[in-house]
């Protein structure tokens, strides 16, 4: 029992020695508040650094800037609508959030309005909802363009069949890139389908990659594979390779991370489509510091920040980017 | 006749019977409908890979249950010791034995933790084993953000430790497959022919009286959580070396897949009984339907659906094999 | 002192102390302010959902069973009540009625196996949690051609079950205090809770006595089944579309919730007040972690601390009011 108890404490400790103090009230800057994925969501890290980068600016005239995630997804909307309240509550001069549930977040959204706080909506809802909510700019990519374009980009490098592994089957997101690629496949001249992977394969890299080795032995005629997380595409260009075609399939995924780019680099992998959630996170936060600050605007509407796509040609500063941690 | 029936009732009261007959319907079922290449060196592959990892993870959590105990914690180890290698060897560049020695390190870390908590106090160990679940996982996001900065963190292995670890003969069969093999026969001497199996299997059937008898129960504990803490720390070690890469949200699905197996093999979470043939045939059987789902032309969307039936007739079977060999031997009595 | 220690010696006396003590140590190292913190919706609209769950899940532990199911209950109760309402735009009434009932069906099912074999309930319940995740997924391709589905409630419904009080406090909370109050008054005031009670403690004897311990089993699974299909059916009214996947951080949060509220996973103790405080202590710990300096990234780790503290303390507690027990016998 001690023995618990004497751990548990030091644990605590530990937890509370290594605790940051972000939340420095600052004397005249803008105080802006972030409202982004849960912590260890690798896209929402690069997020949040973009936005932190960004901070850099908003801290030296006198600003702050605070990231407020949820712990997990289970609750999203709910949780990001509380997120954005307890943003007015703690003071916010300026909000960025994302709209991921309409129905449960757009009545939050509607109280940053009233209070008159310039809010901006990035990384999900589109310009569409930045329009009905009165944000002042959307900042962001959408998901079935992304899919669209790494379909689009498979079809013109002379791909026919494809397949795109969902292996989180039921989530809106992955749907949505699902469909993209179907649809760019198409449009290409080609086919593609989806292969939903079952629960028990979640999270195991393992499981995806023998799915897609069986997968393709069943079905010879398919000579591209569309990954939506990353786990999924180093997983993917296993699995090619022991069904003994990795020269006739290609793979092309959404995000990326440095393991994935080196698969680009040694050309196991054609492309990877990047949402560039540093950008998001970068502008939503640069706009509202100078329209908050100086009354600075940017009269581009919707400002997309993905689909950009990459491949051999710009491979070398992507890696670049990715070792600091921005890409 | 008697000695028939008598043999009959030898056999099926044998746990891995009922597992045996499981594994040859279900393999049955996928040759029918899964096409010429299941059937083939790529098919089988494609099965022995997926089941070799799960399979090195339920030998141990096997054992725990036929001890009567749970850990699920090993869900967390896993990631926890992936991340470990890929820090200390990726984003550090240290030696690589110094990685997969650090990664091993915290699974026997993390075992003995759980050991001592379930032999210190009461408590369950479902409870005590979620508790240190939550805690690796924090511990392994936090101070993987803290010393990387971001939640995945990459390696290049050198070619000797990737075809140790990671490499696949043939290109086609992993080398994790013969790591099982070794896993398989060391546990199975553990378990079945040495003194320590027979305290395993007394301590699943009454802790008190096993403890009167004069075997070391909680040194027994611990040794087994060590096992499955380490077992599920190499299977990181694998994944990491294999893949290059290592993410902090993964091998949260190994916590049930490993008691799934283990109880298509037989062996019953009320302790007791059990064997490591049956742990085997039961992960077999759990990676033909996980893998042959994919040669068939069913929809892959209701692979869930026959790997939950699958697990209800498994303990349905295993439990009506248990009755008949309890009546067999009341009648014989 | 009498009335402290009795106090003491209840099952909830530890759920309210590490309450007292998570929220002291958010304001002391975390920098939290007390008034934001009462007043926040999140915590209490986490609270709700995973409470409604943890009450009957807590009863079966008391019970001596586990339900791990609920997990995919509560996708499936979401599902359910969008694809008959919203997809096949049948009245919203169906729908909800379609997920109570595929929840009574499933609880069921889990109940009759468990009391039919000797089949620890983990294991029933975990092939039906898979099993389940299949259904919905496989039915919801099939039917709808899409997994996730929309469903618009007309505004009675919406009202009694998706509504956001003063804008942020989800209706749920009222579902979830009505059904505490409801289980609190079953078990501690009827003979039902005696007979949960002594079944979680002795089922052989509990059945000798004459206590119908098999249909109070499968009565049991019905109801935490059927919960978890309510909480999806309120999560579907409330966001207006349904998604299949999610509910499987339920199963760990909801057992959780249910240890550090005193009950003693091997039976025959606990109570639902304690089970109602420990499902605020762990949305407290989760979710009171935005309002502290504290990096978010260690909230796992306090979580898994906090639960090994809470069930430590527990016992100490337990093995206090055994001892106090055995002492006043002594003394008669």
């Amino acid at each position: 029992m001690t023995h618990t108890k004497r751990m548990t404490v030091a644990l605590m400790s530990a937890a509370i020695l290594t605790a940051a103090g972000s939340a420095a009230v600052a004397q005249d800057g803008a105080n802006i508040f972030v409202i982004g994925g849960k912590p260890d969501d690798p896209f929402w890290s690069i997020v949040k650094r973009g936005a932190e980068d960004a901070g850099k600016v908003v801290e030296a005239q006198g600003g702050s800037v605070t990231w407020l995630g949820p712990q997990n997804y289970d609750n999203l909307g709910v949780d990001a609508a509380e997120l954005i309240r307890q943003a007015i509550d703690q003071g916010a001069e300026a909000i960025v959030a994302p709209d991921w549930v309409p129905e449960a977040m757009d009545p939050a959204f509607q109280a940053v309005k009233d209070a008159g706080i310039p809010f901006i909506v990035y990384n999900a809802g589109g310009i569409e909802a930045a329009d009905r909510l009165g944000a002042m700019n959307y900042v962001g990519a959408v998901d079935y363009k992304a899919g669209l374009a790494g379909g689009d980009y498979l079809a013109k490098a002379g791909s026919k069949s494809g397949v795109c592994i969902n292996s989180l089957p039921g989530a809106a997101n992955i749907e949505a890139y699902c469909q993209g690629f179907v649809d760019g496949m198409t449009q290409g001249g080609g086919t593609a389908e989806v292969l939903p992977l079952p629960a028990t394969a979640e999270g195991n890299v393992t499981a995806v990659a023998q799915a897609i080795k069986a997968y393709l032995l069943q079905h010879p005629e398919v000579d591209s594979v569309f990954t939506t997380a990353n786990l999924d595409a180093v997983g993917t260009v296993q699995g090619i390779a022991q069904a003994g075609k990795a020269d006739s399939v290609g793979v092309c995924g959404v995000n990326f991370d440095e393991a994935i780019l080196s698969q680009i680099q040694s050309g196991a992998q054609a492309c990877a489509i990047d949402q560039q959630g540093y950008q998001q996170g970068f502008y939503a936060v640069s706009i509202l510091n100078g329209y908050v600050n100086y009354g600075l605007s940017i009269p581009t509407r919707e400002i997309l920040t993905g689909p950009g796509v990459v491949d051999a040609t710009n491979i070398e500063a992507t890696m670049a980017g990715a070792q600091q941690g921005t890409r | 006749m008697t000695d028939s029936r008598g043999a009959f009732g030898r056999v099926a009261r044998r746990p891995e019977t009922g597992s045996f007959l499981g594994l040859i319907i279900t393999y049955a079922f996928f040759a029918l409908f899964g096409g010429q290449v299941f059937i083939t060196a790529p098919g089988w592959s494609s099965w022995l890979n997926a089941a070799a990892e799960v399979g090195i993870v339920a030998l141990p959590v096997g054992l725990l249950m036929i001890a009567g105990l749970l850990d699920i914690s090993v869900g967390a180890v896993l990631p926890a010791s992936s991340l470990t290698v890929a820090i200390i060897s990726g984003h550090y560049d240290l030696p690589l034995p110094l990685g997969i020695a650090g990664g091993l390190a915290i699974g026997l870390a993390v075992g003995w933790i759980n050991g001592l908590l379930v032999t210190r106090t009461t408590i369950p160990s479902l409870i005590i084993t979620i508790g240190t679940m939550f805690g690796v996982m924090g511990l392994t996001l936090g101070l993987t953000i803290l010393i990387a900065g971001s939640t995945g963190v990459f390696i290049v292995p050198d070619v000797v430790t990737k075809s140790i670890f990671g490499s696949a003969i043939n290109n086609m069969f992993q080398v994790v497959i013969f790591w099982w093999a070794g896993f398989v026969a060391a546990v199975f001497f553990l378990l079945h022919l040495s003194p320590w199996g027979n305290w395993v299997f007394a301590l699943g059937g009454d802790r008190d009286s096993a403890r009167n008898a004069g075997i070391p129960t909680d040194r027994v504990t611990i040794q087994l959580y060590m096992l499955s803490g380490f077992a599920a720390a190499f299977v990181g070690v694998t994944q990491v070396i294999t893949f290059g890469s290592a993410q902090v949200a993964a091998g949260s699905s190994f916590i049930f897949n490993s008691i799934m197996c283990v109880v298509i093999g037989g062996v019953l979470l009320t302790g007791g009984a059990g064997s490591v043939v049956g742990i085997v045939l039961g992960t077999i059987t759990f990676a033909i339907v996980n893998q042959g789902i994919f040669f068939t032309r069913l929809d892959p969307n209701i692979g869930s659906i026959i790997i939950g039936a699958l697990l209800l007739i498994a303990v349905l079977t295993n439990d009506g094999f248990r009755k008949l060999a309890l009546s067999a031997s009341t009648k014989k009595a | 002192m009498t009335s402290l220690r009795s106090f003491l010696y209840r099952p909830e006396a530890g759920a309210i102390l590490s309450l007292l003590a998570v929220t002291a140590f958010f304001v002391i190292f975390g920098g939290v302010d007390l008034a934001t913190l009462l007043g926040a919706a999140s915590w209490v609209n986490f609270a709700a959902n995973l409470g409604i769950v943890a009450i009957p899940v807590g009863l079966l532990m008391i019970a001596g069973e586990l339900d791990i199911s609920i997990g995919a209950m509560i996708p499936a109760g979401s599902m359910a009540t969008a694809i008959l309402s919203g997809y096949y735009g049948l009245p919203i009434v169906v729908g909800m009625l379609g997920a109570l009932a595929l929840g009574a069906l499933v609880g069921l099912v889990n109940g009759l196996l468990t009391v039919r074999t000797s089949v620890p309930s983990l294991i029933i319940t975990l092939g039906t949690l898979v099993a389940m995740q299949g259904i919905v997924l496989s039915a919801s391709v099939l039917l709808t051609g899409s997994a996730s589905v929309a469903v618009t409630a007309p505004d009675w419904a919406k009202f009694l079950f998706g509504q956001l009080i003063g804008g942020s406090h989800q209706v749920t909370i009222v579902w979830w205090v009505i059904i505490a109050v409801a289980f609190a008054f079953v078990v501690h005031s009827t003979r039902y809770g005696n007979w949960i009670f002594a079944m979680g403690g002795d089922k052989v004897s509990a059945r000798n006595a004459g206590i119908p311990t098999q249909r109070i089993t499968i009565a049991l699974f019905v109801l935490s089944a059927t919960c978890a299909a309510f909480v999806g059916m309120c999560q579907a009214i409330q966001f207006n579309s349904a998604q299949v996947s999610g509910g499987m951080g339920y199963i760990f949060n909801a057992i959780v919730s249910v240890v550090v509220g005193g009950v003693l996973l091997t039976g025959g103790f606990g109570s639902v007040v304690g089970i109602f405080f420990g499902t605020i202590t762990f949305a407290v710990v989760s979710q009171g972690i935005y309002f502290t300096d504290i990096d978010r990234n260690w909230s796992n780790l306090i979580i898994g601390a906090m639960l090994l503290i809470a069930v430590a303390m527990n016992e100490t507690f337990r093995k206090m009011a055994l001892s106090y027990t055995g002492k006043k016998k002594g003394a008669h």
